[in-house]
């Protein structure tokens, strides 16, 4: 088995990890379709308000193609639209019925699927509303259905504070796991890379030899990107595809049972999480059945995602169409204590060592304070020491500033695996993961458009 | 804690917009914020930022240069009051020393942040805190006679055109201390040059005593006619080995301390600050030039060719400036391969400068601002070298 060591990365030691303990989240009253943070989609609805709805019903669809549909994930009445700013669809809510109406997709056999050609599964996994989980390196848009992917990483687990333990969602589906990864060795005709932790043995046995490509290092060693670059030989295989190890139980699920899948195990971390530990509950589920109310006095960020690479969201919201992680983090909006400056830090996080914390091996408690005003760069080399793909992120980040979308392509700009430890560690606290990321969309924009 | 709290609080008002000193804004920002840390969180990913600023990574240099302070107070004392044939007991050796240092200090801190405060409102951004190191660097490389205007010009002349024309700290390509350093240097040689700038002379004295010759190391060095010997010359003038390594002679103000500038590089190697391969690409390349010359001297040529490259090492302030100005991030090379060459040309140039350059005794200065004019086109090899190295992705 090949295993990839990835030198640079780094691991942000928080408090607040999840315990591998899963309970069954409260029963919601209502759900909701979160299409905010996918990237690239142009959204048209297909539902307005008050409208009734079962599980499984397309609420959206992609005006770029409109068979890439967005399906409710329960069954009920559409209770309100939200949008946001330029009448972004944030949320569309659906009150629960009592009596869930599902759609019914046709269910599938191991021999139905070894029997099927590519473009009748690749058909039936785009009207069961799950392709969008099959995601396209570089830019992460969803799968070009009509292509055939150089390779397809399915990744178990992330070093990425905190996400869901793969030994958890995959308690007890094991069977749907390995189900949903020959269904990608089809897609992908057999080039598949399911890939775990080194350390992780356990789980490697428990999935009798299915993991195949193995990672060491620091975060984000386990990003599909990251082991793409280290395992390309040529650019041929710079589109190759990925789907995170929940998601194919997910898609295993569909073509099982035909019935939209819409379990999920979340994680719940981070220092405001009272009980650090991993919920089973459904997509869209409202953030208030996963994380009860912060009573304390300090003021919480309700993190979808990791703490890095995740988005704010509000605490009334719901959970975001593929995200599996809640992670609550102090605000941290208030001053520092005085002369902190000074401090010699043994409990101040760092990347560098010029906080005493260097030796400290504990878990240390971290905010969203930027710990520091904005300056111009003053060329640390902080960000190319950590960054997983070698990109020299104060360089390429100086072209695309300059327009030279040439050179910072050059550069690597498309090998970002968008981990954010390049805005992390700078002490100039210049948003380079924020500029880079931006520079990365904006080419693809241009790109389809010419297309 | 309260009070320093409230009167910050009470302040603050007469600089936030509408003010009456609306436009010192980035002033009082930049003194607050060395007290309190300003409430500020992240508006995108990611979430959480490093406790790092650029003001704790300035900040330790300063920690790394207050050694040279104390050292430098104290030794234009002594130097003082053996040239004035007073007594060296301690405290009015410090006392000598504190009333020549802290002036040039006062009078360069504070031309120095009206012209960042001045720059700073103009751009309507924070003050960055390259200045405090940069005035932090500047009066070490001074003679402690110099007249406080010339240290208003110098520091006004690094600031300015080293630095802020370009654009302020991040965007000069010069070390901006140095730049200071070399106009004062070309400017006003009679001050700024020879043998009795770098001793004080207290009380009405107007020369020094006879015992008290005031060559520095390098002048002698550079002065020994071929039928000399440098050695003899240096133990002539009484420069043992550690007198030269703790650096207790004649010189400018805490530039000639070599044990301080190995200790103080080593801490900023440590702490992640300075870069070591700038530190060690310098000390290879002045050892090798070194030796070079001792290799081709030959009989009647200069004895400067003959010095061992160890004694390079330790006369003058090459040690100082390969600590603290070579590795200035930003006018350095900021590649890492590029570092070892960009130290190593310092090194190298540092001797070349001092051995055939008779007029400049002390050649680490221009040797740092020659190679940061090479550090772009060392970084630019660098990266295009690297850039094939991988699998093109567009």
């Amino acid at each position: 088995m090949k295993t990839i060591r990835v030198k640079k990365g780094y691991n942000p030691k928080v408090i607040g990890s999840p315990s591998t303990e899963s309970l069954k989240a409260a029963q919601p009253t209502r759900l909701a379709l979160v299409p905010e943070h996918i990237p690239f989609m142009k959204l048209r609805l297909k539902v307005r308000k008050g409208d009734r709805i079962a599980l499984g019903s397309p609420l959206v669809e992609d005006k770029r193609n409109t068979n890439i549909q967005l399906l409710a994930p329960g069954s009920g009445r559409v209770a309100d639209i939200r949008f946001g700013p330029r009448r972004v669809i944030q949320e569309i809510i659906i009150q629960l019925d009592e009596n869930q109406k599902t759609v019914e997709f046709q269910s599938y056999s191991q021999k139905d699927i070894d029997k099927m050609s590519r473009d009748a599964l690749v058909q039936t996994l785009v009207t069961g509303g799950v392709w969008p989980l099959i995601k396209e390196l570089p830019f992460r848009d969803y799968a070009r259905p009509d292509f055939v992917p150089p390779l397809l990483f399915v990744s178990l687990g992330s070093l990425e504070p905190f996400h869901p333990a793969p030994q958890v969602y995959l308690r007890g589906n094991e069977d749907l796991f390995n189900f949903g990864v020959s269904v990608l060795n089809k897609l992908a005709e057999g080039r598949v890379y399911v890939c775990s932790h080194r350390a992780d043995t356990e789980l490697a046995s428990s999935l009798n030899g299915l993991v195949n490509l193995t990672y060491t290092g620091n975060y984000p060693a386990h990003d599909p990107g990251v082991l793409l670059y280290h395992v390309k030989s040529s650019p041929a295989e710079n589109r190759s595809w990925f789907v995170d190890g929940q998601d194919v139980v997910s898609i295993a699920r569909l073509l099982r049972n035909g019935v939209y899948p819409t379990e999920r195990v979340v994680s719940l971390g981070g220092s405001g999480a009272p009980q650090p530990k991993h919920l089973i509950t459904r997509m869209g589920a409202p953030l208030s059945v996963l994380a009860d109310d912060q009573t304390e006095n300090e003021t919480w960020r309700y993190i979808q995602g990791g703490i890095l690479t995740g988005c704010g969201a509000l605490a009334r919201s719901h959970l975001g169409f593929s995200e599996s992680a809640l992670n609550l983090l102090p605000e941290g909006n208030h001053k520092g204590e005085l002369l902190g400056l000074f401090n010699p830090g043994y409990r101040k996080p760092s990347f560098s060592r010029a906080f005493l914390s260097a030796m400290n091996r504990e878990e240390l408690m971290m905010d969203c304070s930027m710990h520091g005003g904005e300056r111009a760069c003053i060329a640390c080399g902080y960000c190319a020491l950590v960054c997983p793909v070698d990109i020299l992120p104060q360089f390429t980040y100086k072209a695309i500033l300059a327009g030279e979308v040439e050179e910072s392509l050059e550069h690597g700009l498309l090998d970002c695996v968008e981990c954010a430890l390049c805005s992390y560690v700078c002490p100039s606290k210049i948003e380079l993961f924020e500029t880079l990321k931006n520079a990365k969309a904006e080419f693809y924009k241009e790109k389809e458009q010419d297309h | 804690m309260n009070r320093i709290a409230r009167f910050f609080e009470s302040t603050r008002r007469h600089f936030e917009k509408g003010g009456k000193l609306e436009k010192l804004w980035p002033f009082y920002e930049s003194i607050e914020s060395v007290f309190f840390a300003p409430a500020r969180v992240s508006q995108v990913a990611p979430n959480t930022r490093d406790n790092l600023d650029v003001k704790r990574y300035m900040m330790l240099v300063i920690v790394a240069l207050l050694p040279h302070y104390a050292f430098g107070v104290y030794n234009v004392g002594y130097q003082s009051h053996l040239a004035s044939g007073l007594g060296t007991n301690f405290w009015p050796v410090i006392w000598t020393g504190l009333k020549a240092v802290v002036p040039i200090v006062v009078v360069v801190y504070v031309v120095g942040f009206a012209w960042e405060t001045l720059f700073a409102a103009i751009r309507k951004h924070e003050m960055s805190e390259g200045v405090l190191v940069t005035c932090a660097l500047l009066p070490l490389t001074l003679p402690p006679t110099i007249p406080l205007w010339q240290a208003a010009l110098g520091i006004s002349f690094g600031l300015v055109i080293g630095k802020e024309i370009f654009g302020g700290t991040g965007r000069n390509f010069l070390n901006p201390a140095l730049t200071g350093r070399a106009f004062l240097y070309f400017a006003y040689p009679a001050q700024n040059s020879g043998d009795a700038i770098w001793t004080v002379l207290s009380g009405a004295r107007t020369a020094a005593v006879d015992a008290f010759s005031g060559a520095t190391p390098l002048s002698i060095a550079a002065v020994t006619g071929p039928s000399g010997s440098i050695q003899t010359a240096f133990s002539d003038a009484g420069y043992s080995t550690a007198k030269l390594f703790f650096g207790l002679y004649p010189g400018s103000i805490g530039g000639t301390a070599t044990f301080l500038s190995i200790a103080g590089a080593a801490f900023l190697i440590i702490l992640g600050i300075a870069n070591y391969r700038i530190i060690l690409g310098c000390i290879l390349g002045l050892l090798c030039s070194g030796l070079l010359l001792n290799l081709i001297s030959a009989e009647g040529s200069a004895p400067y060719l003959s010095l061992n490259p160890l004694q390079h090492l330790i006369i003058g302030g090459s040690m100082f400036a390969f600590a603290y100005m070579a590795t200035d991030p930003v006018s350095a090379a900021h590649m890492q391969g590029a570092r070892w060459v960009f130290g190593f040309g310092i090194g190298a140039l540092t001797v070349l400068i001092r051995v055939y350059n008779p007029a400049f005794p002390e050649g680490v200065g221009l040797a740092v601002l020659f190679m940061n004019l090479f550090a772009p086109l060392l970084d630019h090899i660098e990266i295009k070298f690297r850039l094939r190295k991988r699998i093109p992705n567009v």
